[in-house]
């Protein structure tokens, strides 16, 4: 059908266009470079090795910051830029438009994958040359690297359109996200060894897709000497894969009827009434 | 054009025994509508008369209780991306895309319609030529309502859907789009449903107008029928000879005039016919009691009356 592809087309080009509106913000690339920033001067301010390996900790937190910046591209970015949009009326105009959902999934899907993609070969090639981090070793390796990132990402994005679709404005939602997020940074094992955490909170972290998106990650970047520090003594790729693949399944799931829901709740009355709460609660209205 | 021959018998919407429930409160009931193709139909009433309500069942973004709706042929609840191909939308509450730039936002808009407009041509329509590069979010309010009908008409919507376009405007603002509504309406011939509290903007941009209150429409007819149909008696102002201002209530003014002139040794001063108003009639029925069903059109006099004594209280100037 000619909608079906006017809209494939259009959504590629709102991805484009958008991209291009993220490189041209200073506050937005700003925020994206300080994330690597801060990940490098971590990693570089630790001289160890990890603990009963040969392997630096720089490559262990490199490793651990790179997963970690896939999970926030999923689940803060997405669920941010998803809000903002339908409090601003964008899912709604995208909705009165012929193809306008189709379209506007797409090309959130480029921007998001884009955005995810060059943040990690960002943090991979400066941590490369600025500090001495973690490269993948032949094509085995390179392959773990893109289909852990690959699999990452499935496991968070339709988890982050999720919640993005159920939270209620911009502003609770950033509080929302952000506690359980920084937990689970700090729970997943992705800047120190989990294995210095108690037992009960390695079972927690291990239910969430960070831990294992941070594992699948050092298994592509870290040699296998270092699979020692790993709680089970190794990489445990099968139960990468199948962790991240249930969160994948699991965010689709969710994320499919609460976008269409979301979608079919907008009215141009909803949109009213939000602008007016937001503004009530001093929020900038411009 | 996308415009089957066969809607041109339909009128474009079509609305029959429409009814809407949120739990035991009833928002609409019994709302009958019909608006012709190439017709500027205004839908006026109160805040939470239901006008929200029954255009975004049109819209097709509101599931109804009960009622037959057609728009454009088909049903809103079941319609497909076809349909919204021709249909424009025009919403007070569209704050979006503030990062794009005006053209970039039309040209990207253009994509998704199989016949759309020129954008550069739709810049010129709506006057934002000089507007094109600059940022969404630097437009002026009126501006940026413009990019909204920009945007509502980049399309070519057989109906087009205005919801109180010009809240917010400054009279220059409000002048130059209403102009542009009646240049889209009468050479392009665009339907246009408008929703507004604005009786000046009703009368002047609308063939005719449905007056919704409490959930049914109340009256329905041109703005000079409507005016007629509350208030059937014209004002005739003046100031008699001991210098009291006078007003009087006259379903003949022609002939209240005349008299006066009979009995005036001269000209009479401050002699004024003013002639009953839409306003009048949307005061009318919206004071008139929610649930008067068989009403009709006994109680108008009174109310008419009813004011007239007020208004004699006031000094006449």
């Amino acid at each position: 059908m000619t909608h079906t592809t006017n809209s494939r087309r259009a959504g590629l080009r709102r991805g484009g266009i958008e991209l291009r509106h993220l490189l041209g913000n200073a506050k937005e690339v700003t925020g994206h470079l300080t994330n690597v920033a801060v990940a490098l001067l971590v990693a570089a301010y630790l001289g160890d090795d990890v603990p009963g390996t040969q392997t630096p900790m720089t490559h262990l937190v490199l490793a651990g910051f790179a997963a970690y910046l896939l999970f926030q591209v999923g689940l803060i970015n997405l669920p941010q830029i998803l809000v903002t949009e339908r409090e601003e009326g964008t899912l709604l105009r995208l909705r009165a438009t012929p193809g306008g959902i189709t379209a506007y999934l797409i090309a959130k899907c480029l921007l998001v994958v884009v955005l995810a993609v060059g943040t990690l070969a960002l943090l991979l090639t400066a941590g490369a040359l600025l500090v001495d981090g973690p490269l993948p070793h032949g094509p085995g390796d390179w392959l773990t690297l893109l289909w852990v990132t690959a699999l990452g990402l499935l496991a968070v994005v339709p988890l982050g359109a999720a919640i993005g679709a159920v939270l209620p404005n911009p502003r609770e939602a950033l509080a929302l996200i952000m506690l359980p997020t920084m937990g689970l940074l700090l729970t997943s094992g992705a800047v120190f060894p989990i294995t210095a955490l108690p037992v009960p909170v390695q079972q927690v972290a291990s239910f969430f897709p960070l831990k294992w998106m941070a594992q699948g990650l050092r298994s592509a970047l870290l040699p296998d000497s270092a699979q020692t520090a790993e709680p089970a003594g190794s990489w445990e790729l099968p139960m990468v894969v199948l962790v991240l693949t249930t969160w994948a399944v699991l965010g689709f799931l969710l994320a499919v009827p609460l976008l269409r829901r979301a979608a079919r709740r907008e009215s141009g009355s909803r949109l009213t009434a939000r602008q007016r709460k937001a503004a009530q609660s001093g929020a900038p209205v411009a | 054009m996308t415009a089957p021959g066969r809607t041109e018998v339909l009128p474009v919407i079509r609305v029959r025994d429409l009814a809407m429930a949120y739990g035991d409160v009833d928002v609409l009931r019994g709302v009958e509508l019909d608006v012709h193709r190439g017709e500027v139909f205004a839908l006026l009433g109160p805040n939470g008369a239901g006008k929200t309500t029954t255009v975004e069942i049109l819209e097709g973004f509101r599931k109804r209780s009960g009622g037959e709706v057609s728009v454009l042929g088909t049903d809103p609840e079941r319609a497909g991306e076809a349909w919204r191909a021709r249909i424009g939308l025009v919403l007070q509450s569209w704050r979006d895309h503030r990062r794009w730039r005006v053209v970039e936002l039309l040209t990207h808009f253009a994509d998704y319609y199989p016949d759309p407009r020129d954008p550069a041509e739709l810049l010129s329509l709506v006057g934002l030529t000089e507007q094109a590069g600059h940022q969404v979010d630097r437009l002026s309010g009126g501006q940026r309502r413009r990019l909204d009908v920009a945007l509502g008409i980049i399309g070519r919507p057989e109906l087009l859907f205005l919801d109180e376009p010009t809240t917010g405007f400054d009279p220059q603002a409000r002048h130059e789009f209403h102009v542009l509504v009646e240049r889209l309406a009468r050479d392009e011939g665009v339907t246009v449903l408008l929703t507004t509290h604005d009786l000046a903007e009703a009368e002047r941009l609308a063939d005719r107008i449905a007056m919704l209150v409490g959930g049914r429409i109340r009256a329905c007819g041109t703005p000079a029928e409507l005016a007629r149909r509350a208030a059937a008696q014209a004002e005739v102002r003046w100031t008699s000879d001991d210098g009291t201002p006078r007003r009087e209530r006259t379903a003949a003014p022609s002939q209240l005039v005349w008299e006066l002139h009979r009995h005036a040794a001269g000209p009479i001063a401050d002699l004024e016919v003013r002639r009953p108003t839409l306003e009048d009639t949307y005061l009318h029925m919206v004071h008139r009691p929610a649930d008067g069903e068989g009403g009709g059109d006994g109680a108008e006099g009174m109310d008419t009356d009813a004011r007239h004594d007020v208004g004699q209280q006031v000094p006449a100037t």
